[in-house]
């Protein structure tokens, strides 16, 4: 099946109009497989993106891009209980799946 | 959901700023489109437990706003194409991927099968899902 995606890039548009991402440090929750990480990461100073499909964190793991990996990091976690200390984020993205 | 809310809170800076980005049902326009033109072929139909998902996200945001944990400052929406080379490509995703929020009538299977097939050769079938973005800020500190 060939399928495509926003070939108008209207989400990573709408999405940097939303916020600078400039050396930020930014978490997104509900990641998946990555489809939105790639969108903005590239900017930010670092990001952390969450979900709690294991199998999608295994896919978004294996297609980040070399340039990323000092700064991209994928965990299993939910957003209810999120693994961090308060007050280190300056973006957080909560990305609804569908 | 409103835990999660109030997680996300707890780990941004004051001021920081939360990004809500999801699909919104609205019957979902559906299009075939070539280099010719484009094409309308009728609308999903929304189905009750996809609209019951949209509404329990709403009163979530909306508890959170009330407990003053974020300020809305932004809102819009915007159209995010989902695009196939044909109509039983995109039938098969539905009943796949969509099938516990939305679905297609057979008159709208219908038309976009027949528009189609009378289309140009490049012709493709697409759907407009509708997207909301929201820009909030952090109201106080946790």
């Amino acid at each position: 099946m060939t399928i495509q995606t926003d070939s108008e890039g209207s989400e990573k548009k709408h999405l940097h109009r939303s916020a600078d991402f400039a050396n930020k440090h930014v978490l997104e929750i509900g990641c998946g497989e990555g489809r939105l990480t790639w969108q903005y990461a590239k900017e930010t100073r670092s990001t952390i993106a969450i979900d709690l499909d294991a199998d999608a964190l295994r896919v978004a793991t294996i297609d980040r891009p070399s340039d990323l990996e000092r700064k991209v990091y994928f965990s299993l976690a939910k957003s209810e209980q999120i693994p961090f200390p308060k007050e280190i984020f300056d973006i957080a993205i909560l990305a609804w799946s569908f | 959901m409103v835990h999660a809310l109030r997680e996300i809170q707890r780990v941004l800076i004051h001021n920081g700023i939360l990004i809500d980005l999801r699909p919104v049902l609205d019957r979902w326009p559906i299009e075939v489109v070539s280099a010719r033109g484009v094409r309308g072929t009728g609308y999903i139909q929304d189905l009750p437990p996809g609209l019951a998902d949209d509404e329990a996200a709403n009163r979530s945001m909306a508890q959170a706003e009330q407990n003053e944990w974020f300020i809305r400052e932004t809102e819009d929406f915007f159209p995010f194409i989902y695009s196939w080379d044909t109509p039983s490509e995109m039938e098969e995703w539905i009943e796949e991927e969509w099938e516990d929020f939305i679905e297609l009538d057979e008159e709208t299977k219908q038309a976009t099968r027949s528009a189609w097939a009378s289309a140009d050769a490049d012709a493709r079938v697409q759907v407009k899902v509708k997207m909301l973005i929201t820009r909030w800020k952090v109201a106080k500190e946790s």
